[in-house]
């Protein structure tokens, strides 16, 4: 957890307009302290939260409204996301997932419902038949 | 965004939403100039407190635009930062209505016989 790698990786989080004023000065500040001994992860993490703060931040030119359209835009599209995948999940599972030995099965005419290539068994138990 | 007064009154506390980090900044600031790396030693020292270098810049950055505190010319690649006169009056008068606070606490206290 100790990489450097991760504080540069979080520092790419930040919007452009930040990395073009701090990005420098923020690599030497996470350098010294580092080598004071906090770990590389914990400098990493703060700088990763302040990157999301710093997106959600409106800028002096930008209205709170344009940033909450924006969150709501997201948030729809991940409810709508969550949605399909939900409805698509147990279809998708029913057909792939689960066997169906029984599918041919149906009580009644057994010529009908005989698998292909394979020799028919007959069950015989109260008084009908049932291949499977 | 316009806080502060420059008359000197007293004027609304605008750093009692602003949160710790900023009310620490401005307390280093106010005993001079400094860059992040001397800001987050000062303030370790001064309150115990270890801010991490993400919140420092997100405060940074918050003061700055309140008018609170301002960039100085960078230094190789760091920038000092210097607390401004509206930054002082907002300081002062955060610390007086802590301290009012603080000792209604007190006085409840010794009152409760706690």
């Amino acid at each position: 957890m100790d990489d450097p790698g991760l504080v540069r990786a979080a520092l790419r989080c930040y919007p452009a307009r930040w990395r073009r004023r701090h990005a420098d000065e923020a690599a030497e500040l996470a350098a010294l302290l580092i080598r004071d001994g906090t770990p590389a992860g914990s400098v990493a993490w703060s700088y990763l939260a302040g990157a999301a703060r710093a997106w959600l931040t409106p800028r002096p030119g930008r209205h709170l409204s344009a940033v909450a359209c924006a969150l709501l835009a997201g948030a729809c599209l991940l409810g709508v996301s969550a949605g399909l995948l939900a409805s698509a999940g147990p279809a998708r599972a029913a057909s792939t997932s689960q066997p169906r030995p029984h599918a041919q099965c149906r009580p009644g005419s057994a010529e009908r419902v005989l698998a292909p290539r394979r020799p028919p068994v007959i069950i015989r138990g109260a008084g009908h038949g049932r291949s499977c | 965004m316009a806080v502060g007064r420059r008359d000197g009154r007293a004027g609304p506390d605008v750093l009692r939403r602003a949160g710790e980090a900023s009310v620490l900044i401005l307390i280093s600031l106010a005993g001079g100039p400094k860059h992040g790396y001397a800001l987050i030693q000062d303030i370790k020292e001064l309150a115990g407190v270890e801010l991490g270098p993400g919140t420092l810049y997100g405060a940074l950055d918050r003061l700055e635009r309140l008018g609170l505190i301002e960039p100085l010319p960078a230094e190789d690649r760091r920038h000092p930062y210097r607390i401004t006169v509206p930054g002082a009056a907002a300081l002062r008068v955060h610390l007086d209505s802590v301290e009012r606070v603080s000792a209604a606490g007190r006085l409840r206290l010794q009152l409760g016989g706690i």
